[in-house]
């Protein structure tokens, strides 16, 4: 698929840099690196992360066959997981960390995805990387105006726990992303991303570029749901953790759901064929979608959005299209 | 020559300057439409109200109100949204003084009270007679009992409302609303009930009945759904025009305190009076088409109204009218009308005030026919409707 279709692939990209802006930063950086990092909770897997999975692939192939060299990476964040636990549970969250990163070689398996697993934990305490996150702090701390964004890059709920850490989830995170060339995430992320620019430039380094995959939403809820939840379409809810904002009997989660439940929540989804609104049913869909493309062999942007939207499907149909996909090509797969 | 154009300059020759004639009456109109349009965005921000827009947008089928505009702001709608989604109980509860039969503008309201029906709410309509008599709008009590018995309450029955989800009351005659009102009483300070309603000592109209119903049994009208005895607590909207915002914002205050699930706003915009002079409204018979009023009356009253036109017909082909302010498109948009194309072809100069006019009096006239025909029937129905649930929740 050529880079420009990629990334304009209707109900997938948010917000991208251009294909010019990549192929340029590829043409000056070898390998460029791809990256899409993640925590997780005790839930399990999300259909959404593997949205950032085929994403970062997809970006990584389509450079690949202009002869770029690439290094798509998905970092599973454990050390970042376990910062905010209780020191009873920080064993369980590691593990769960080694079992997510085993989910991401399961979707290298099973959709040909090559992506590189990293965990936090393997390099956080190396000498370069804890000299690399002495050189953030001390930059931010000697700013007044940074470290105002480091504290906005902290959700208000958790702002308190995070001054008495010393923002330490925050610096780990804008030293992991610093050297990047192409950050892969949900929208919320620019905080960190522009935290790290702003450090790369005052460097005289290479800024990362940002790109930005459309919101996850919850399944089987209603348009009073949307409605009462102001923004939702803008922000989502945390696409790796099943469990955000408590709605992890609202996701898919891979491998531990069956495709009756799924199908079920999918039938109760709020679906709007006003483009502008939230559309958890096509965004399950689009995954599931680029999930058959894969294992059919298939390199084509995917059109469900476009199909949908210009009326060729109905919302009726379309929950049942995507239905059958899910469990086709996503859940009887794992 | 029409005596309208006697107020005007007349050119040498002796004629009116039409073109001048019809530029500053286009100009005036056009600075009353701006004003129209500010009024209701500025009374959103300085109440803190949302639009109505969101709630639009996600609904399967908003009501037509909603959908152009004329329902345009809402507070805490969110419980009620989740409980008609949901299949849950809700309740609507709309008052009404009895000081008069019903007009189209009250029309307007029990329109939208149906659609809410229909979305699974309890209508509550409490006939306000008492208000309408402390507050000197009738003679006496018996008076507005009468008319609210013989004219108010067929005619919202006739209008379609199911009885098994509405429940109409008579202040006056539903005694448990002033238990209700008693039990409430506690949860409010006299102090904050002044600041809201004023009761001013001098002013005329003002005495201890106006300040018992406005700060004690409103507030129990309010609140009365999410009593036990009617499945509550439970979401609760009340629809109201944008003034009286103070009062649901009391009404929710108090509803805390209660226990109660803090009722939401829906704010409506008025509709415009035939005169021209504010709202429709049955203290200026002229303003107002009267669910009882004869065809002729209806007729005449329509063609002498007010308009958003020109007096220059030519102008208004070329510029078009204002239907913004006037008072023919609202009656025709309001209620027979299924989008804004009365709107469309009024702005564009398509259509002129007189062939309006016409249609709008044919519209009229067809639906007091049908809403007439229908009263003896209603009239019949009336103890199917009536609340007489007694409130013994409140001695427990």
């Amino acid at each position: 698929m050529k880079l420009e279709q990629l990334l304009s692939q209707r109900g997938l990209v948010l917000q991208s840099p251009s294909a010019e802006e990549i192929r340029t930063r590829a043409s000056k950086t070898s390998p460029i690196k791809l990256f899409y990092g993640e925590t997780y909770d005790a839930y399990g897997n999300t259909i959404d992360s593997m949205k950032y999975y085929f994403f970062v692939a997809d970006l990584a192939k389509s450079l690949k066959q202009e002869g770029f060299e690439v290094e798509p990476t998905i970092l599973v964040a454990d050390t970042a997981a376990c910062r905010n636990v209780s020191s009873q549970l920080e064993y369980k969250y590691m593990t769960l960390g080694k079992e997510r990163a085993k989910f991401v070689e399961e979707v290298n398996e099973v959709y040909g995805t090559e992506l590189k697993v990293l965990r936090m934990s393997e390099y956080i305490d190396s000498p370069e990387f804890q000299e690399e996150l002495q050189k953030v702090i001390d930059t931010c701390t000697g700013n007044p105006e940074l470290m105002v964004k480091v504290e906005k890059s902290v959700p208000e709920s958790k702002i308190e726990i995070e001054r008495k850490k010393g923002f330490m989830y925050s610096f780990d995170e804008i030293t992991t992303i610093i050297g990047l060339d192409v950050k892969i995430g949900p929208p919320r992320e620019d905080l960190y991303d522009n935290i790290a620019r702003e450090i790369a430039a005052d460097r005289g380094e290479k800024g990362l570029m940002s790109l930005f995959l459309t919101p996850t939403l919850p399944l089987g809820m209603n348009w009073a749901y949307f409605f009462s939840n102001e923004g939702i379409e803008n922000h989502g809810i945390t696409a790796y953790k099943a469990g955000s904002k408590r709605l992890q009997d609202h996701r898919v989660l891979v491998g531990r759901m069956d495709s009756d439940y799924v199908k079920e929540q999918i039938n109760q989804s709020f679906i709007s064929e006003n483009p502008n609104l939230p559309n958890p049913v096509l965004d399950v869909g689009i995954i599931s979608e680029i999930a058959r493309k894969r294992i059919g062999g298939e390199d084509t942007p995917v059109d469900l959005a476009e199909r949908f939207y210009n009326g060729e499907i109905k919302p009726l149909e379309l929950k049942k299209i995507v239905g059958d996909l899910v469990h086709e090509y996503v859940l009887s797969r794992f | 020559m029409n005596m309208y154009f006697q107020d005007f300059k007349m050119t040498e020759n002796n004629k009116p300057d039409l073109e001048k004639i019809a530029k500053e009456q286009h100009a005036i109109k056009l600075a009353q439409k701006e004003k129209e349009s500010n009024y209701y965005p500025e009374k959103l921000e300085e109440f803190g109200l949302k639009t109505i827009n969101r709630f639009v947008d996600f609904h399967p089928d908003p009501s037509k109100y909603m959908k152009l505009g004329i329902t345009f702001g809402h507070k805490g709608m969110e419980p009620v949204a989740e409980a008609m989604a949901n299949n849950e109980p809700w309740a609507v509860v709309s008052g009404l003084n009895p000081s008069g039969p019903l007009h189209m503008g009250h029309k307007a309201v029990f329109d939208e009270l149906l659609w809410m029906q229909k979305n699974g709410a309890d209508v509550f309509i409490p006939i306000t007679n008492d208000e309408s008599y402390v507050v000197g709008k009738t003679s006496s009590l018996a008076e507005s009992r009468r008319i609210a018995i013989e004219q108010v309450i067929p005619s919202i029955i006739a209008m379609g409302f199911k009885a098994e989800k509405t429940k109409i009351f008579i202040d006056s005659d539903y005694m448990d609303i002033y238990n209700v009102a008693m039990d409430l009483s506690p949860h409010l300070t006299l102090n904050k009930a002044f600041g809201v309603f004023g009761f001013d000592k001098s002013e005329q109209g003002e005495n201890p009945g106006t300040m018992f119903y406005r700060s004690g049994v409103q507030l129990a009208q309010i609140l009365l759904p999410q009593y036990e005895e009617f499945g509550g607590p439970k979401p609760t909207l009340i629809p109201v025009g944008i003034d009286q915002h103070p009062y649901i914002q009391l009404s929710r205050e108090v509803a805390r305190k209660k226990g109660f699930i803090p009722p939401a706003e829906l704010d409506l915009k008025f509709m415009w009076g035939l005169d021209g002079k504010g709202k429709m409204s049955a203290s200026r018979e002229e303003s107002a088409i009267f669910l009882t009023d004869s065809p002729e009356v209806a007729k005449k009253k329509l063609k002498k109204s007010y308009t958003g036109g020109n007096p220059v017909a030519d102008y208004q082909r070329q510029h078009g009218g204002i239907p913004e302010i006037c008072p023919i498109y609202t009656l025709r948009t309001y209620h027979f009308e299924s989008d804004n194309n009365v709107g469309e072809s009024c702005s564009s100069g398509e259509i002129l005030c007189g062939n309006c006019k016409n249609e709008a009096v044919e519209q009229t006239l067809d639906y007091l026919s049908d809403h007439q025909a229908k009263l003896p029937e209603a009239r019949k129905r009336i103890n199917e409707y009536i609340l007489t649930t007694p409130i013994r929740s409140i001695f427990k």
